[in-house]
């Protein structure tokens, strides 16, 4: 009898791989392919330089005041001079401590997720993360820890927006999952409160939810009662968040099979270790792309709160360029700054979702 | 409870009796009257939509009917909540499509409903974990996840996974209809395996040959209800009815 005989892998040919042929097949692999390429390449080597010029060369980077800014290219001094109320607001310097530590101790609650030993990962993790918006307000405010009494009004900056937009995901998480299983549920009631709650959080624009929480809201409270507006625009942004947030996870459960539920079912579990042993975490990994799309969308959006009055980071721009000393017109390089300082925390958002992602990723053979 | 069910042989472990389930309007189940003593090896074939898969699926109560009567280990199968889970403890089940969980590796998927069901301690668990992974001959992939491993490794995974809830009882829905043809024998040796060892089983499956082999009882259903039931032998070589012997000629023919 014959034996079977596997043939050997071999290499691929050397036209299909290495840099000139990705330079063929991607960059000129027909003639209008190759003018589009050369004139993208024309119109970078023209501008190119002409921005360089006015961010590097003749841009001015020493002095504390507008006469310092001679050249003719950007004035980062601008930037440097009014560096402290974009990041902080006006809260005061000798307390500045306890914003970098709330930072920390975010950034520290992110790496633990990650970098904790499996056996008590889930469970540390979540608690923390559960725990930091309290810890958060504290330090911030610092009446429960005795520390002097930091009025909301003095908070704001771009620190402001990353805490609003923290606070409120991470209550908005929960609470949008809760929302998601309401919506699926057989008990009329349940789901159509939370398909009335959901819609019209995803209906209504967030800026007229802004004036709502920050004008009507307080009609609804009690007499005598008064509300921090930022709390105010906390639950609003929580609201907000979770209704979006609701409809991410919605798509999420109806992509886990209903094997998985039956499988779940038929070794006994109970229904909320069904869903939050075995359905919660394929929900949030198939969700994970949209996810963070709501977070960013999020975490952008609150650069709105400068409508109604709250000094995050664009606002505390505007009221940098509308001061007397700096008139000579930096509108320009603050928004550069606003663009690059969102992008970049964006950005990262990506990295780590994708993180994420690859961490969950289970389904590839290794 | 009524009164045929008490005067049951005390052997039976699971007694149905006029069981009807509708989907809507569709009547799918009409009349199903099964008793299974323990031990028992039951076969059940039909052709599909003939009801076989859901009726063992009302037996864990993964399927809700309208009609009738179900009483699994003595405990009848009615609204409460607490029954079911008592009974899905009891009831162990492997589906066509494995079932595993994707997101948790093969030891997780085993140790799940130990640690969480029977609160057991995760040493002890993990264990009896192994136990049954190298029952079904791959102890070396307990650390590796689902998606990594073939479709008979699946398989025998849902396998062991139902054991390790130290069922009485084991229903088979279609376990070998979603493999190829190299992994059936695979997972046919663990199942044959299983019933040598007195485990009662249901099986619905088109796999004859493990029919013939195991089988104590054939049981051959067509629109929903029971057409024909027999052990293994006579119902091959000297069906009574004609569906059944219209049923065996095209799945034995070729």
């Amino acid at each position: 009898m014959k034996e079977f005989q596997p043939i050997a892998a071999r290499q691929a040919p050397i036209k299909t791989v290495g840099f000139t042929a990705w330079l063929r097949d991607n960059l000129f692999s027909s003639i209008p392919n190759s003018v589009v390429t050369l004139s993208v390449i024309a119109l970078l080597a023209y501008y190119l330089p002409l921005v360089f010029d006015w961010v590097f060369w003749s841009a001015n980077f020493t002095g504390t005041t507008e006469d310092a800014c001679v050249k003719e290219g950007a004035c980062w001094v601008f930037i440097n001079a009014w560096s402290y109320q974009f990041f902080y607001g006006t809260y005061p310097v000798e307390e500045v401590w306890r914003i970098n530590l709330t930072l920390v101790l975010l950034v520290m609650v992110i790496a633990a997720s990650f970098t904790l030993p499996k056996s008590i990962r889930l469970k540390a993790s979540i608690t923390s993360w559960l725990l930091l918006p309290i810890v958060g307000i504290a330090i911030l405010d610092g009446r429960w820890l005795g520390l002097e009494v930091v009025s909301t009004d003095l908070w704001g900056g771009f620190t402001l927006n990353v805490f609003m937009a923290a606070a409120s995901i991470i209550v908005a998480f929960p609470f949008s999952f809760l929302w998601a299983l309401g919506r699926r549920s057989e008990m009329p009631f349940i789901r159509s409160v939370s398909v009335i709650f959901i819609e019209f959080f995803r209906g209504v624009p967030v800026l007229s939810l802004f004036f709502m929480g920050s004008v009507m809201l307080p009609l609804f409270f009690a007499e005598g009662t008064n509300v921090d507006k930022l709390i105010r625009v906390w639950l609003v942004l929580i609201f907000f968040m979770s209704g979006y947030m609701a409809e991410v996870f919605r798509g999420g459960f109806q992509a886990v099979p209903s094997g998985q539920y039956e499988a779940a079912d038929s070794i006994g579990l109970s229904y909320w270790q069904k869903i939050l042993l075995i359905i919660l975490p394929q929900v949030i990994k198939v969700s994970m792309p949209n996810i963070l799309a709501t977070f960013v969308m999020l975490f952008k959006n609150t650069t709105f709160l400068l409508i109604i009055g709250i000094p995050e980071v664009v606002q505390t721009l505007q009221t940098a360029l509308s001061n007397s000393y700096w008139l000579g017109g930096h509108a320009l390089e603050g928004y550069l700054f606003v663009f690059l300082v969102f992008w970049g925390s964006c950005f990262s958002m990506s990295v780590l979702a994708r993180r994420i992602e690859r961490q969950m990723n289970t389904d590839k053979r290794d | 409870m009524t009164a045929t069910n008490s005067a049951a042989d005390s052997q039976d472990v699971i007694v149905i009796e006029n069981l009807n389930k509708w989907y809507g309007n569709f009547h799918v189940l009409r009349d199903i009257n099964l008793k299974v003593k323990k031990g028992e090896r039951i076969v059940i074939c039909g052709p599909s939509g003939s009801g076989k898969s859901t009726t063992i699926r009302c037996i864990n109560r993964l399927e809700e009917f309208q009609e009738g009567s179900l009483v699994v280990d003595g405990v009848e199968m009615i609204e409460d909540v607490k029954n079911i889970e008592k009974i899905r403890r009891d009831v162990g089940m492997v589906f066509q499509h494995f079932n595993l969980f994707p997101h948790l590796t093969i030891l997780e998927n085993l140790t799940l409903g130990p640690i969480w069901v029977q609160k057991k301690p995760k040493a002890e668990a993990e264990e009896i974990a192994m136990k049954y992974l190298e029952r079904v001959k791959i102890p070396d992939q307990a650390d590796k996840y689902p998606g990594q491993l073939s479709g008979g490794q699946q398989q025998r995974v849902a396998i062991a996974r139902s054991l390790c809830m130290n069922p009485n009882i084991m229903l088979f829905d279609e376990p070998t209809s979603a493999l190829d043809p190299e992994m059936i024998k695979e997972v046919l040796d663990v199942m044959v395996e299983l019933a040598e060892e007195g485990m009662t089983m249901l099986c619905v499956t088109h796999e004859m040959g493990f029919a013939k082999k195991v089988a104590d009882r054939v049981i051959f259903m067509d629109a929903g209800q029971i057409v024909e039931e027999n052990e293994p032998n006579e119902f091959f070589n000297n069906p009574q009815n004609e569906r059944t012997k219209l049923f065996l000629s095209q799945i034995l023919g070729h």
